[in-house]
């Protein structure tokens, strides 16, 4: 009664090791009428997906009824496989029937009731961590930890319960009644007791596990989480935008095969001789391909260059002269302040946080307050331009002309007016950057450059920039990579965006423009590979000049 | 102490230029961060302070920071407030209520003296001999009307020069100082206001009160979703042996390097499969499966000795509770790095909600797809535009105000040593 005889707990074992075998028997049936199903039922080119995933797990399950019977660890490492599997789609498509996904757009309508009670229960943690400064006094710290226990526990039960949809709870409960939704509920339960039957300790010592393989299933499982999402939402998508980067892909469901050809109207170029600089282009090159892109002259002879997709060519020029413009920007003044920063003044700490305010505001906030500082006619700019030319006018007696500067209205300016403030959001990040990578500098290297006379400049010069190599490397390529990808500032300041005359068409407003104004998804996907080949090539450059440093931090 | 400092500049020449040098270079050095600090403050300061205006003073010129708003008295005898104007009369500067807006005026001159003008109201002025039998006087040798012009207490025949319109102001506190001025020109009295009204105005526009909600859930749900994934993947990579762990990880760490644009299509496309366009759900889930996160906590855990670990399962302990037991207490920091990391992106971001969110679903909209129709729709008040500009940026930089160390650990972190 008490306590379980040996023989007992054995039989005990072998019944589930029984059972196990049965159930995976009958799910390798099960999965195979699944495929035949699947297969016929679903049209399109995800049939063969769904049924080869199918087919795979009902063989698993197949081969795991032998090994079982062998009492072989692999079977149970393949039972385990095929139940947590099992359980998680079950969970995943009862979930996405009875609409909890989709509940989440009403969740939010409530969420706004709870949100007060979730900031009682933030200001209960930090009650509670308020009490770890009083180290010295156990009294007053556990009462301190115990006030904020029970405000948080407050906090987050009322939070529960305002949020919590009482009056839906009939139509939930009728809603898993159904058929179809109570297989799915009986499929996740018996997955789920499989499993657990699988996972015990006393099945486990009959399958032969050691401590190896416990801790590799333990691995794949802390890992499966995290793994199943990144090929869900990542790896996948990214092989189906390869695919779809050699189709013609659009939103009206064609979707055919065409190899090359986005990647080669992307790049499609050509290249004539002019009689005369100002000869017509349409007399050189095929105008009905080709646009003009540029004319240049050399050694007195003139040439024109078109291509295909002469917006494509635009937003390169305009994302290179943006990188060009803004990552210097961005990265020497960062550089300059980092290295004030540095020394040991009072008051670094304030300065280094007040810099780096700007990087936490939301891009489009900040856009939306540039775009009214640079307004032509009342903007703060061009307020702080009239007047300091004024003061210096009046000071020297000279007549500087107010440029009466139109920034973004003006397709000279517009690029400019963006990269100053994508520049301006950026130098306090990179600030920290180079602060953080300085501190790494052994403090004995310039102790021996003061004692060998070395200056401010020179310390700066011989010691800070060699050894800062690495920082100075992955700061700029971090930059240059965001920069390349500029979308958000242009989208919000320019109207329209990429304008005033694509001025600031930048390659990723592109894609945007094609992929989801034009529906030209398969033409979009292909410039992003072409954008991401580019950064790729700037990353492979880091990492060759990281592992060339002369210094590793 | 400043006597023996005294003391040593004196007998010490170079000490004294080396401290001279050392003032200098303090001085520069605090020169160039104050200034460089006003630059990164100035634009939050003109966004707070255009966000308490009305719209007429966001317009006007020079631009002036603080939110002005032109003062008003009740005067006996008119039924509306009248405004007040800083008005100069004989030389002195008066604050005078403008009575009436548009007093037809005519400039008038003497025929043999065309530079000596008086301005008088176009009703005080009667034609010279009656209107049937005005008479003239030739001036640039044209006949031009006269008129019968009070000056001073006395009528004087003049001719019409030009016409214009002024405002006619009057002293509040002495009625009898009347003067003509052009409105235009004169400056309003103003004095400080506030209109924090902006602020319940932008939230009840567009629904924007709904989309900071749904920012919050999201940001909530983001964050709290990446840090139990990362954390159970960073700790099987940290600490588990298991077969392709190592290869797993380099591909993991190859893909932080993988720019969002490219996924974007792609991602797209999943999500008009299972249908979850126009859904915050999208908003979500492929956010809270971060290679970078995993990488960061596997980081973190690998500083954990292994002792305390082994000594735990000794004692017994599952790997789940040698995890919530010993590992999160322990990565506490790295955990609330994670989190504002996170949390940062999920508020902020744009791109993707843009692709996913239909404009017209106001509903599902997050703080910056709203921020987005709000510019187009409030085209004309940077007031509100501005104010809901601040409804995006202020909570990220109260988070940051309470937690600054985690975010600038977050920025170190994510690269210098890596």
């Amino acid at each position: 009664m008490t306590t379980m005889t040996m023989p007992a707990s054995r039989s005990r074992t072998d019944t589930w090791l029984l059972v196990l075998m049965l159930w995976h028997g009958l799910l390798a049936v099960a999965g195979l009428v699944a495929v035949y199903v699947a297969f016929t039922g679903i049209n399109g080119g995800l049939r063969f997906a769904v049924a080869g995933v199918l087919l795979v797990l009902a063989l698993l399950s197949a081969t795991t009824v032998p090994l079982i019977h062998r009492r072989d660890h692999r079977g149970r490492s393949i039972s385990l496989v095929v139940n947590y599997l099992g359980f998680l789609t079950c969970t995943a498509l009862l979930l996405d029937m009875i609409g909890a996904f989709t509940g989440i757009d009403d969740l939010a309508q409530r969420f706004g009731r709870g949100l007060p009670f979730l900031l009682i229960s933030f200001v209960g943690y930090f009650i509670r961590s308020f009490g770890d400064r009083f180290e010295q006094f156990p009294q007053r710290q556990r009462s301190f930890q115990r006030v904020g226990n029970i405000i948080m526990l407050a906090g987050l039960l009322l939070f529960v319960l305002a949020i919590i949809n009482f009056s839906g709870i009939p139509a939930l409960a009728s809603e898993i009644l159904q058929p179809v939704r109570m297989a799915l509920l009986l499929g996740l339960i018996l997955f789920g007791v499989m499993f657990w039957a699988m996972w015990r300790q006393p099945v486990a010592e009959v399958m032969g596990v050691n401590n190896a393989r416990s801790e590799t299933l333990s691995g794949y499982l802390f890992l499966s989480p995290n793994f199943l999402g990144f090929l869900l939402f990542f790896a996948g998508p990214l092989l189906l935008s390869l695919y779809t980067s050699f189709t013609n892909w659009d939103a009206f469901g064609t979707r055919d095969w065409v190899g090359l050809e986005n990647y080669a109207r992307l790049l499609h170029m050509t290249f004539a001789q002019l009689s005369s600089p100002t000869q017509l282009a349409t007399e050189v090159i095929n105008t009905s391909i080709f646009d003009e892109l540029f004319r240049f002259s050399i050694l007195g002879k003139s040439f024109i260059v078109g291509a295909q997709d002469k917006l494509f060519w635009l937003s390169i020029r305009n994302t290179v002269v943006f990188c060009l413009i803004a990552v210097p920007l961005s990265v020497i003044p960062a550089l300059l302040v980092g290295t004030i920063l540095n020394s040991k003044l009072p008051g670094m700490k304030f300065f280094r946080a007040v810099y780096f305010i700007p990087s936490v505001a939301a891009v489009v906030g900040v856009s939306l307050i540039w775009q009214w500082m640079y307004n032509a006619a009342v903007g703060w700019i061009n307020y702080a331009i009239t007047s300091g030319i004024g003061a210096v006018n009046g000071l020297t007696g000279l007549a500087i002309a107010d440029p009466q500067m139109r920034w973004l209205s003006s397709a000279d300016t517009a690029l400019l007016s963006v990269a100053l403030m994508v520049a301006w959001q950026t130098i306090g990040f990179n600030t920290v950057l180079f602060v953080a990578g300085m501190q790494n500098i052994p403090k004995v290297l310039y102790e021996a450059a003061t004692v060998d006379g070395a200056g401010t400049w020179a310390q700066f010069r011989n010691v800070t920039l060699p050894l800062l190599g690495p920082t100075t490397v992955f700061v700029l390529t971090t930059t240059l990579i965001q920069a390349f990808q500029v979308f958000e500032p242009i989208f919000i300041m320019t109207n329209p965006p990429g304008g005033p005359n694509n001025s600031t068409l930048s390659m990723v407003l592109y894609l945007y423009q094609n992929g989801f104004q034009r529906f030209r998804q398969g033409y979009a996907s292909a410039i992003a590979w072409v954008l991401f080949l580019v950064i790729f090539a700037a990353t492979v450059i880091q990492f060759r000049r990281q592992r060339g440093g002369a210094y590793e931090a | 102490m400043t006597q023996q400092a005294a003391t040593a500049s004196t007998y010490n020449p170079p000490r004294r230029s080396y401290r001279l040098r050392k003032a200098i270079s303090y001085i520069a050095a605090y020169t160039v961060l104050i200034v460089f600090g006003v630059i990164v403050i100035f634009p939050f300061l003109v966004m707070l302070a255009t966000s308490l205006k009305l719209p007429a003073d966001t317009f006007s010129y020079p631009p002036r920071l603080l939110p002005r708003a032109p003062v008003s008295v009740e005067l006996a005898g008119y039924d509306k407030p009248l405004p007040l104007y800083e008005i100069e009369v004989d030389g002195q500067q008066r604050e005078m209520a403008l009575v009436e807006n548009t007093v037809r005026v005519g400039i008038y001159a003497a025929p043999d003296n065309l530079d000596a003008t008086v301005t008088v109201p176009i009703d005080e002025v009667a034609p010279t001999g009656g209107a049937d039998n005005q008479a003239t006087a030739t001036v640039d040798g044209a006949a031009s009307p006269l008129f019968d012009v009070p000056v001073n207490g006395q009528i004087v025949p003049m001719v019409l020069i030009n016409q214009t319109a002024l405002g006619r102001f009057v002293d509040p506190e002495n009625t009898s100082i009347e003067t003509l001025a052009n409105v235009r020109l004169s400056q309003p009295v103003s004095k400080l206001t506030a209109h924090p009204e902006n602020y319940r105005d932008v939230l009840q526009l567009n629904g924007m009160s709904r989309a900071l909600i749904n920012t919050a859930l999201v940001t909530l749900l983001v964050v709290l979703g990446q840090l139990v994934t990362s954390v159970l993947g960073g700790y099987a990579f940290a600490r588990l042996r298991f077969p392709g762990r190592d290869t797993l990880f380099v591909l993991y760490l190859g893909t932080i390097m993988i720019p969002f644009v490219v996924l974007i299509m792609p991602l797209y496309q999943l999500m008009v499969l299972i249908g979850w366009t126009d859904r915050l759900a999208a908003l979500i889930f492929p956010w809270v499966f971060t290679a970078y996160g995993t990488f960061l906590m596997r980081q973190f855990f690998l500083t954990i000795p292994r002792e305390i670990e082994e000594a735990a399962l000794i004692d017994g302990a599952s790997r789940l509770q040698i995890l919530w037991r010993i590992f999160i207490p322990a990565a506490t920091p790295a955990l609330a790095t994670l989190a504002t990391f996170t949390f940062l992106y999920a508020w902020n971001s744009f791109f993707w909600p843009l692709v996913i969110i239909n404009t017209g679903n106001t509903n599902n909209h997050v703080l910056t797809l709203s921020l987005n129709v709000l510019r187009g729709r409030a085209a004309d008040s940077p007031n509100l535009v501005l104010a809901g500009a601040a409804i995006s940026v202020i909570p990220p930089m109260i988070l940051f105000i309470l937690a600054q160390r985690f975010f600038i650990e977050s920025a170190t972190s994510s690269g210098v040593k890596g």
